[in-house]
């Protein structure tokens, strides 16, 4: 029998300065946790949120700083040849905070 | 003369044809009903010396690599070590791996036991039966589950049945032998109720609580009444057979009518909060619920974390690129993170809610997997060492029991075989292994397991 996940995670995020806050994971599937950091639209770092409920990116580059909350969303154990899911992904969890340096 | 615990039960020897067919009536009838009041007569058994009421297992069938989790080696050479770090616990100097945070932070209440290995293949279905049941064994001398045996001693506390396991039974591990989770012979009525839904889903319904499709409860209850009066006819007979039908029919009807069983397992009367804590996925949902069934007088409930290891992501991580291409990913994304979070939501919540000193929690398994990374970057199965663990009743978290070689290959101290985990939740739950014994096949007494407790985890 293979896990089926209904429903659709969220989070609420708010910004204290650079450092970011997330709430209780609503609808939490319990798979990873990550952050996702972009700088510019490009994606600069995906970084395990662990259980730790607030997050500062160490970089300090100037540009505008976008940060999103992401769960890994399984659908199922097919992988490529280089052992990455084929099927399953990361999907963003929270709507995105941002800040500039 | 047979002796069960200390008492004497007669057999045919010497007695008229009348009394003998009382005499089968009553054993018969002992197939089903529990050893508890013979027992306690005995004194081989005092509950109010038992510290476990209740025992709640995770089977985590495929097996978890135990370098890779609750036994690693981070100085050892880069193909044994692996991919994932330690991580410090709350307790001083062990350490368990880093995708177990929530964990890390509550081994004051684990017991690890380090040394676990057994003998014979290295099959799935070896390692189910030697750890559901304490026994190896064959298709031919089957050995009844823990469960089981806890129904046959204690008997029902309420409507819900004693044995309880969820989502599903195991399915196809590889061969077509059991896998440890059937009464054997202590009969139908001490068969573990199969849940046979996910409660994850969103349409679960428990489908051995469900009339057949047309039928109304009340077409139900008067089907009862009629099987009632048949079986009257029947139980003349005598036959043993109908006195272990009469016990499942009778478990089978109580849980379709009776409104408090039906709570039992509808797990929308939980907060949503509590259900995100446990996670919303099969493994999370299935400990919550049995959270509420042992608040609502089950005495033991299994949760198999997957009935197979083919074509899933689960702990079988043989990274062989077919139908058992689990690996290190499914680990760190999926299967870690969701351990994590629904064994350590099962601790606290029986702990805020008083059950876990009278509960306890055991995390099982088939085998550990192979010291050495495969060529393809993932672990075969091992049973030459591995760890489960323990938590709640008297068990004495924040220790490790046993440990294993500086490459994890074998024990290197304290080597403890599966029978000693099965027998110390035995003893745990109030059984006096020295004394007493229970019914083998054709009534003949046998030992419940053969092991000792181990004396460490009290």
């Amino acid at each position: 029998m293979d896990q089926k996940f209904e429903g659709t995670p969220k989070a609420a995020l708010r910004l204290e300065g650079r450092k970011v806050i997330r709430g209780d994971v609503e609808n939490n599937w319990g798979s990873r946790l990550q952050w996702k950091v972009s700088r510019d639209g490009k994606e600069l770092a995906t970084v395990g949120a662990g259980i730790e409920s607030a997050f500062e990116h160490a970089d300090a580059t100037p540009g505008k700083y976008e940060v999103v909350l992401q769960m890994f969303k399984y659908v199922s154990y097919a992988k490529d040849k280089d052992g990455k899911f084929t099927a399953s992904l990361y999907v963003d969890i929270s709507t995105p905070v941002a800040y500039t340096i | 003369m047979l002796h069960i615990g200390n008492t004497h039960v007669p057999l045919c020897d010497g007695v008229s044809r009348r009394s003998f067919l009382q005499a089968g009536s009553a054993a018969t009838l002992g197939l089903s009903l529990p050893l508890l009041d013979t027992l306690r007569a005995a004194g081989a058994i005092d509950e109010s010396k038992a510290k476990i009421k209740n025992c709640i297992t995770i089977f985590l069938v495929g097996s978890p690599g135990h370098l890779d989790t609750w036994d690693m080696k981070p100085d050892a050479p880069e193909n044994i070590r692996g991919k994932f770090k330690p991580m410090k616990t709350n307790v001083p100097g062990v350490q368990i791996c880093e995708h177990f945070p929530r964990m890390a932070k509550m081994m004051d209440k684990v017991a690890l036991i380090r040394s676990l290995h057994h003998k014979t293949g290295a099959s799935h279905e070896n390692g189910q039966r030697w750890m559901m049941s304490g026994h190896d064994y064959s298709e031919a001398n089957k050995q009844p589950y823990m469960g089981s045996v806890i129904s046959r001693v204690f008997g029902p506390k309420g409507a819900l049945p004693t044995s309880i396991i969820l989502p599903v039974k195991i399915g196809n591990t590889g061969t077509s032998t059991p896998h440890g989770q059937e009464s054997a012979f202590l009969g139908s009525g001490h068969e573990p109720f199969f849940l046979g839904g996910d409660p994850a889903l969103s349409t679960f319904k428990v489908a051995n609580l469900e009339p057949p499709a047309g039928q109304t409860e009340f077409r139900v209850e008067a089907r009862r009444k009629l099987l009632k009066e048949i079986d009257d006819l029947q139980r003349r007979v005598e036959s043993s057979s109908t006195i272990e039908r009469d016990t499942a029919y009778a478990r089978a009807f109580n849980l379709l009518t009776n409104p408090e069983t039906k709570q039992a397992f509808d797990l929308t009367k939980e907060p949503e909060k509590m259900r995100d804590r446990y996670g919303r996925n099969t493994l999370g949902q299935s400990c919550l619920m049995a959270r509420r069934l042992i608040e609502r007088g089950s005495r033991f409930v299994t949760v198999n974390h997957f009935d197979t290891v083919f074509g899933i992501s689960c702990w079988d991580m043989h990274a062989d690129g077919g139908s058992l291409n689990n690996t290190y990913a499914d680990y760190e994304h999926l299967l870690m993170p969701q351990f994590d979070l629904a064994y350590t939501a099962l601790i606290e919540d029986l702990e805020q809610r008083g059950l876990l000193k009278e509960t306890v929690v055991a995390v099982l398994s088939e085998f550990g997997r192979t010291p050495s990374i495969n060529g393809r970057g993932g672990r075969d199965h091992y049973p030459s060492a591995w760890t489960n663990f323990l938590a709640g009743g008297n068990i004495r978290g924040g220790q490790v029991i046993g440990s294993t070689d500086k490459n994890g290959a074998a024990p290197h101290d304290n080597p403890i075989e599966p029978p000693r985990i099965v027998a110390s939740i035995y003893q745990g739950m109030g059984i006096d292994l020295e004394t007493t014994m229970m019914p083998g096949p054709g009534g003949r007494p046998v030992r419940f397991i053969e092991g000792e407790p181990i004396r460490e985890l009290f």
